[in-house]
């Protein structure tokens, strides 16, 4: 492909720059946009935080002081303490890791198996279509929590299983993407030319339609990312996500929301955490799908 | 109705004339206080906010006080404990004992009616005892657990030891006991025996614990359930003119914050079991007012003595010192609480101060626990109520801590909680390794401690004894309190039952509270009883 378009904007335009790839090209119009970079450091930011939460955090994450309880924001707890007495800056800087792994693979998961059902739809059509986007489209007749509430409700309430609650609620959205995708892209000649050349479904499936169809999923996953965490934050604020003592940021809120008046720091830093990550997901995402879809280049 | 309402309009009407002909400023005196010069008002309706709701109005049926807080407004007892904890006869008039402590004779109160418009009398009282004392009769229909608590079993077993119960005349009813019982009079007292209208038993059998008739100020109306309970004044109630409420409703409202709001916006009228740290809060609100009710209570946490490893009982007492049971006191009981060594609370005769508690030392529990054979630790559960109680208002934040301080011993509990009822379903099945879990007293005897929760003949699934604790000695010692009518022999006995109980250690014991309860200003005539059995006969609105 990109042999055919060098030579096109040779003959055409006779051109004096130098030919980028899509992926140089997208960077370069990722770099341009502010916000977009703004999210990616911040996303950054808090995988850092993340991985080396163990080392830089200043106690351990269920050091329970009770004699220290609520106590606020002080050179010894930055952050000040919990209703145990335990430090909040260490259990944010801890709950980074919970929350950006349930985001991540529960993403994952839903885009491997929404892709895997979405390109089988898109791709034979007829009845199998029939039957994976009816039932894509039974999913999402219920509002995401409350399916995702009904899914803990029968697997028992643990963080594990809030994860695959969400994974199993965003897999519509990319199976329907990427049907819509595929059903467009298996028009093009180049499927049709390794069709007749004899190519098995499953090479043409994986090697040729898949990686033409990837863009918006990139797009749609860094969103999802944004959303996966704030359902695992409200799964583990009714109690059906991360068990105590982890220090899951949902479950924080919930623990410290009767101290709001009194200890207004105990749901202030892990409300802002939550914020803000999600916030760079967002602007990440946004910036991507600019980057990324053709339609949007100037 | 409407008739009704008018009645009320216009009595507002009036006493708020009187109201400002005194120049009344306006300022409510905390309830339970001096009532106004105006006397009590009549009508309204009270909303008495809680945590959970009841699992059945059929008393005999439940153990539970969410239960007893609704039934006993709907039936009566024949004697009953009086906020001062005095016995009071109530649908009694009077007793007397024959000299061996085998026969009594009761004296019924006369011209009692039921809420179903049929007649109290000997015949009642005997048709309830047959209910419940005799697996064999039609209308035994459910677990009837507190009866076998007291009586030693039903009708048939060996231990049983009620022989007859005989209507003498109209008013008159004999107790006829195999053995002395000393407490006889105050087993009466408990409001899971309310004398329930035989006609209304007959008419709902099974479902007669939805559809509860008894002869008590107020008449149930309906049940949403998780929702509320109404209740409306019973008009043909013998003592006139009362209740001056016209209905009750008892709302569930699991959240204790969302309950302090509720009584904030005035949307409640009473609210029981708030977080001791808003205490506070109702304090500093010049609309509200702050209760205690006396501490006749007390909070721990069961082990599975027959589930492994607690049945090793180095290991239970391993757990009762890593325990720091003052921080976690201080820590969410907010000064409404006292920490607990024995297993009653302290103002009862009989209780053992000499008893040394478990102190608090992890090294000596590590050490307690390696020569166990648990070096490491290991994993296990700890159970939770998802609502509080009131021997227990944060029990998840109790069991958190809990499983902090474990942790440190090298034992990994995961917490599970439950809704109240399948909590109690589950943890007398036995399926909870550890689990907290409260009592609260409803006779002013140690016996009513010890013996449901801790006796080796309640060990039968579903079992009140959820320690699962079977020690003969110490159940021998119960009984021999029983037959033994010298309090001061009764109060040796039972020290000696909190000797073996420290030694054996199938509790951790952790708070007897003085539980705090947030009531609107205008609330009047509502006394807290160390039993939580507060009337609301006398209970008024000054609004």
């Amino acid at each position: 492909m990109a042999v055919l378009a060098k030579s096109k904007n040779d003959l055409v335009l006779n051109n004096q720059e130098e030919v980028v790839s899509p992926g140089r090209e997208a960077w370069k119009s990722f770099k341009k946009n502010k916000f977009a970079l703004v999210g990616a450091g911040i996303v950054v930011f808090f995988i850092i935080i993340a991985i080396v939460a163990p080392v830089i955090a200043p106690y351990g994450v269920n050091e329970q002081v009770l004699s220290n309880r609520n106590a606020p924001p002080s050179a010894d707890h930055w952050f000040g303490t919990d209703d145990f007495g335990r430090d909040i800056l260490s259990r944010v800087m801890f709950g980074a890791r919970i929350s950006l792994w349930v985001g991540f693979v529960a993403v994952t998961g839903s885009i491997v198996i929404g892709c895997f059902l979405g390109i089988i739809a898109g791709y034979y059509g007829r009845w199998i279509d029939t039957l994976i986007s009816r039932i894509f489209d039974i999913m999402l007749a219920f509002p995401s929590i409350l399916l995702a509430i009904a899914v803990v409700a029968v697997l028992g309430p643990s963080l594990q299983n809030a994860l695959i609650a969400i994974a199993l609620i965003n897999v519509p959205n990319f199976g329907r993407l990427i049907r819509s995708k595929v059903l467009s892209v298996k028009q093009e000649e180049y499927i049709m030319a390794a069709k007749a050349i004899g190519m098995s479904d499953a090479r043409i499936l994986f090697h040729h339609v898949l990686p033409n169809s990837l863009a918006p999923i990139i797009v749609q996953g860094t969103l999802a990312i944004a959303t996966a965490i704030i359902e695992a934050a409200a799964l583990g604020f009714l109690g059906m996500g991360a068990q105590p003592p982890e220090p899951e940021w949902g479950k924080m809120l919930a623990d410290s929301r009767q101290y709001i008046i009194q200890a207004p720091w105990t749901v202030l830093f892990p409300g802002v955490a939550i914020m803000l990550t999600v916030l760079g997901f967002n602007l990440m995402g946004d910036g991507l799908r600019d980057a990324l879809d053709p339609r949007m280049k100037s | 109705m409407k008739r009704k309402s008018s009645f009320i309009v216009s009595i507002l009407l009036v006493l708020s004339l009187i109201l400002s002909a005194c120049g009344g400023g306006g300022k409510n005196e905390a309830a339970g206080g001096k009532s106004e010069k105006s006397g009590p008002k009549e009508g309204g309706t009270l909303i008495y906010a809680r945590g959970a709701d009841s699992i059945s109005l059929d008393p005999i049926n439940v153990t539970d006080g969410e239960s007893t807080r609704v039934t006993m407004h709907i039936f009566e007892t024949l004697f009953v404990y009086d906020d001062k904890l005095e016995l009071q006869p109530k649908l009694a008039e009077s007793y007397e004992t024959s000299a061996d402590g085998l026969t009594w004779t009761i004296k019924l109160k006369k011209g009692v009616k039921f809420q179903d418009g049929t007649d109290f009398n000997a015949d009642a009282v005997v048709f309830n005892w047959e209910r419940w004392m005799d697996p064999a009769n039609p209308y035994h229909q459910g677990d009837f657990p507190y009866y076998p608590f007291l009586y030693g079993g039903f009708k048939g077993d060996p231990k049983h030891k009620v022989e007859h119960v005989k209507a003498l005349d109209e008013s008159t009813v004999e107790f006829k006991l195999t053995e002395p019982t000393a407490p006889f009079i105050s087993y009466l007292a408990i409001q899971m025996f309310g004398i329930a209208s035989p006609e209304a038993i007959k008419k709902y059998g099974e479902k007669f614990g939805e559809n509860p008739v008894g002869t008590g100020p107020f008449k149930f109306e309906s049940w949403n359930r998780n929702d509320k309970i109404v209740l409306k004044a019973n008009e043909n109630y013998y003592d006139k003119g009362k209740p001056y409420l016209d209905e009750v409703i008892f709302r569930v409202i699991p959240d204790n914050s969302s309950r302090l709001t509720a009584l904030q916006s005035g949307e409640v009228d009473i609210i029981d079991n708030l977080n001791p740290d808003d205490a506070d809060t109702i304090k500093a609100n010049s609309q509200l007012s702050l209760l205690e009710r006396p501490s006749f209570n007390i909070g721990y946490m069961v082990l599975n003595t027959q589930m492994a490893p607690f049945d090793n009982v180095k290991v239970r007492q391993a757990v009762n010192m890593a325990i720091d049971k003052q921080e976690i006191v201080d820590a969410f009981y907010n000064g409404y609480a006292e920490v607990a060594k024995n297993p009653f609370p302290p103002g009862l005769w009989g209780y053992n101060n000499d008893i040394e508690d478990y102190k608090y030392d992890v090294k000596a529990a590590k050490k307690l626990l390696a020569e166990a054979g648990f070096p490491d630790g290991f994993k296990t559960e700890l159970w939770a109520m998802s609502n509080p109680r009131p021997y227990m208002p944060q029990p998840l934040k109790v069991a958190e801590a809990i499983q902090a301080d474990l942790k440190e011993i090298g034992i990994d509990a995961e917490i599970k909680t439950y809704e109240w009822a399948t909590y109690l379903q589950k943890s007398g099945n036995g399926e909870h390794p550890m689990g907290l879990y409260g009592w609260t007293g409803v006779m002013a005897d140690p016996d009513n401690f010890l013996y449901p929760n801790l006796s080796s003949t309640n060990t039968q699934k579903p079992a009140s004894n959820r320690a699962f604790y079977v020690n003969e000695e110490f159940t021998s010692l119960l009984d021999k309190a029983r037959v033994t009518f010298d309090q001061e022999e009764r109060a040796k006995l039972y020290q000696q039952a909190q000797e073996i109980f420290h030694a054996d250690a199938p509790w951790v014991t952790l708070a007897h509270t003085t539980p705090p309860l947030g009531l609107a200003g205008y609330v009047e005539g509502f006394k807290p009883h160390p039993m939580e059995k507060e009337d609301l006969t006398e209970v008024y609105l000054n609004k």
